[in-house]
């Protein structure tokens, strides 16, 4: 069957003139010019370093990319609906706050209680502020009509002053959180199962799985649910979708929800996993979180992008960071790539936009 | 009914809020300053300026030892480091009973000169400044031109200011660290741990230990200094003992340390940082990071995490212990020394600082001279004074 297809392709393009030959590949080229950049980093770097294509190098570049995956699911929804979320670093750092505070041994915060909840009620308590705040936002997007610019700076502003004022409550005083329970640490940066290798071992951490079962389940409610057709009809043509009968407040709602909850899905792994919590955790990351959107092809222009393509956006920016610490670039050069790499993505998928228009 | 759901809305933010923050007794001293220093920026409409003095006043009450209005600001609410200098000053102004409102400037000059403006409109006493921009002279003399024209002392403390600036007038006066005093400490820490327990950290017995540094910030005196003095200092104590020079884990580096990207350092940073490094050099390469040096304990924090995470600096001691040393001495730092999972950090100390801050306000205000019952040991000249800083490896 496959086969047959690639066959019918073929045809099809032996028929064509050399002319529009060449203008297919050059189109094949730069529909994939992500793919074919991160192969040529990767073969550029492991050349230079051959390490960096051993296993304990892959384990790193993956733990690190799934580390920073939810947060980009999360706010992959938000610019499908042509909008933005520039809450989510805030948010992602007060969820952290939020799970340092309660799962540790030494209860600065709250200086009455005596043992830690369990942990999974830590959890539900943390998707339910990250929901919240997603709330917030969708509302305002959604009733009042406003840009999801400007509503998630407010709410990132509101999420840091809670942020401060949480971290003074109790005898705290702006400390940074630490001394986790052993359970949670385990919970997030256990080993899920080792590689065994020439010279010893590689631990794969735990919060890979979550952040696998995260993609798997963000995949069935892009692809497969009702809420996730939806959610593209309304990034794609909000009017379309409102006379279609799609409920258009709702659906932005809910994707800012859904969004909330990964941001807090982040912060609950990313307190564990860095041990420590303050002010600063979570500062920027929207950043990278929307730039490995963009990356992968989540367009802003509205009702496009796939959990593929974000999962191929935050693999990049990891292999970057990465390798150019393999190479030991220049830190200032780093900017200067990814800005580079951010702005041709962008120019590459306006650029199939136009042919479609 | 829309107006219906949206006052819905707020009620559920408020409460949401008000959930986080769970009691939230001890937060009202912050929280009321926090939220006035928008305010006072956007508006310094008269009928507001006055209610916004009484509210610190009327909080302050119980004995009025000077008159007027102290007015702080802190680089940032952020700050670890300047979250307890806040809490150690808020105590020791509430005791002497002097009024005071805390500004945050939100690691913005701009949003701090602003501020300033706005604080002298409404006829602040005195300025007690934290500058963001460390090393722009300009900004330091823009700050005492507007403390001159409205014939106010300023105090500026924590981050560096030039003594030429501030020399120029009588009424301003620098508490500070001698900054370049923490590298210093920290290197000598590190080289003489190292002395003492050479071949336990020569994991691979070349006899040359290798580092790992982590920057904090680009452009910050204060990192600069320590990023450098941490591994000089160290040099020095192991050459007169007769040991190789630290040597950078990475030779191709030719900075010789790792900074963190956004400029905040934090633990984050250090831990991707780490994380990524020893992907490459472990034991079983032979090659393995022996050392660690942070510019503060964040990343300190962050870096023993990667450890614990490849299997190093456990806590219950049965693995390989990896030296990390940081600065700042934070609770989590000391925690993680007093737990074996760190050997030393180079103590600020916040409360010495405060005590300083809040007794030359008071000199100031009460018309003493500037540092009457400030310890002499620490004054330097006429324009400044020095907190010690003191070595921290446990209890």
């Amino acid at each position: 069957m496959a086969e047959n297809k690639l066959k019918a392709k073929g045809a099809a393009f032996n028929e064509l003139s050399s002319k529009e030959k060449s203008k297919k590949v050059i189109d094949l080229l730069l529909n994939n010019a992500m793919y074919i950049i991160i192969v040529l980093a990767v073969i550029y770097i492991s050349i230079k370093v051959p390490a960096f294509i051993k296993l304990p190098s892959i384990v790193n570049v993956i733990s690190l990319t799934a580390a920073k995956l939810p947060i980009a699911l999360g706010i992959g929804g938000c610019i499908v609906l042509t909008g933005t979320d520039i809450s989510a670093g805030r948010v992602v750092g007060l969820t952290a706050c939020i799970s340092a505070s309660l799962l540790t041994t030494t209860f600065k915060v709250f200086p009455n209680m005596t043992s830690a909840p369990p942990i999974i009620v830590v959890l539900l308590l943390v998707l339910v502020v990250g929901g919240l705040v997603g709330l917030v936002n969708g509302f305002s997007v959604a009733k009042f009509k406003l840009h999801p610019f400007i509503v998630t700076l407010s709410t990132q502003l509101i999420v840091y002053g809670i942020i401060l004022m949480y971290l003074m409550n109790g005898t705290n005083n702006g400390q940074t959180l630490s001394g986790l329970t052993e359970g949670y640490r385990s919970l997030i940066t256990g080993t899920l199962f080792s590689i065994p290798t020439a010279t010893g071992s590689v631990a794969v951490p735990k919060y890979v799985l979550y952040s696998i079962i995260l993609v798997v389940v963000m995949w069935v409610i892009w692809n497969k649910t009702t809420f996730g057709k939806n959610m593209f009809a309304v990034g794609s043509n909000e009017e379309a979708a409102n006379v279609s009968g799609v409920n258009v407040s709702k659906t932005i709602m809910m994707v800012f929800v859904l969004a909330g909850m990964m941001y807090a899905v982040t912060g609950f792994l990313d307190g564990a996993r860095i041990a420590s919590a303050n002010a600063n955790t979570g500062l920027n990351y929207e950043c990278d979180a929307i730039a490995a959107c963009v990356i992968g092809g989540v367009s802003f222009v509205g009702g496009i992008g796939r959990i593929s393509g974000i999962v191929v956006g935050v693999l990049l920016l990891q292999i970057i960071f990465a390798g150019l610490n393999f190479l030991a670039v220049d830190a200032n050069m780093l900017y200067i790539i990814k800005g580079l790499i951010i702005l041709i993505a962008c120019a590459i998928d306006m650029r199939k936009y136009l042919v479609k228009k | 009914m829309k107006r219906k759901i949206a006052v819905l809305m707020v009620a559920t933010m408020t409460a949401a809020s008000l959930a986080a923050c769970g009691g939230a007794g001890e937060t009202a001293t912050t929280a009321p300053a926090a939220e006035e220093a928008p305010a006072a920026e956007e508006a310094p409409a008269e009928e507001e300026a006055p209610a916004e003095e009484e509210a610190p006043a009327a909080e302050e009450a119980p004995a009025a030892a000077v008159d007027g209005t102290v007015s702080v600001f802190y680089y940032t609410y952020g700050d670890t480091y300047i979250s307890s200098v806040r809490s150690a000053l808020d105590a020791a102004f509430d005791s002497a009973g002097v009024a005071y409102q805390d500004y945050d400037s939100n690691n913005s000059q701009t949003t701090q000169t602003e501020q300033i403006d706005t604080a002298i409109a409404q006829g602040t006493s005195l300025l007690v400044v934290n500058q963001v921009d460390t090393g722009s002279d300009d900004t330091t003399k823009n700050i005492i031109e507007k403390a001159t024209t409205a014939g106010i002392p300023v105090v500026f403390f924590n981050r560096s200011v030039s003594e030429e600036v501030v020399t120029a007038y009588d009424k301003a006066v620098f508490v500070g660290t001698d900054y370049e005093m923490a590298g210093h400490m920290q290197g000598e820490l590190i080289g003489q741990y190292l002395v003492d327990n050479y071949d336990a950290v020569d994991l691979n017995g070349d006899g040359v230990i290798s580092y790992v540094m982590f920057k904090g910030q680009e452009g910050n005196a204060e990192a600069d200094a320590r990023t450098q003095y941490g591994v000089e200092d160290a040099n020095k104590v192991l050459a007169d003992a007769g040991k190789e020079a630290l040597s950078f884990y990475d030779s191709n580096n030719s900075n010789k340390y790792l900074v963190d990207q956004g400029g905040a350092w934090s633990a984050a940073a250090a831990t991707d940082y780490l994380q990524t490094a020893l992907s490459q050099y472990s034991e079983a390469n032979n090659n393995m990071i022996e050392l660690v040096i942070a510019n503060n304990d964040e990343m300190a924090i962050g870096a023993i995490t990667a450890l614990q995470n490849a299997g190093y600096n456990k806590e219950d001691g049965s693995a390989t212990v990896i030296p990390v040393f940081g600065v700042d001495a934070t609770d989590a730092a000391k925690d993680a020394i007093n737990k074996g999972t760190m050997i030393g950090t180079i103590k600020q100390d916040a409360e010495g600082m405060a005590n300083t801050i809040s007794q030359i306000s008071q000199n100031f205000m009460g018309g003493a001279d500037k540092f009457a019952e400030v310890d002499s040991a620490n004054v330097v000249g006429t324009w400044r004074v020095n907190i010690p800083y003191a070595t921290y490896t446990g209890e």
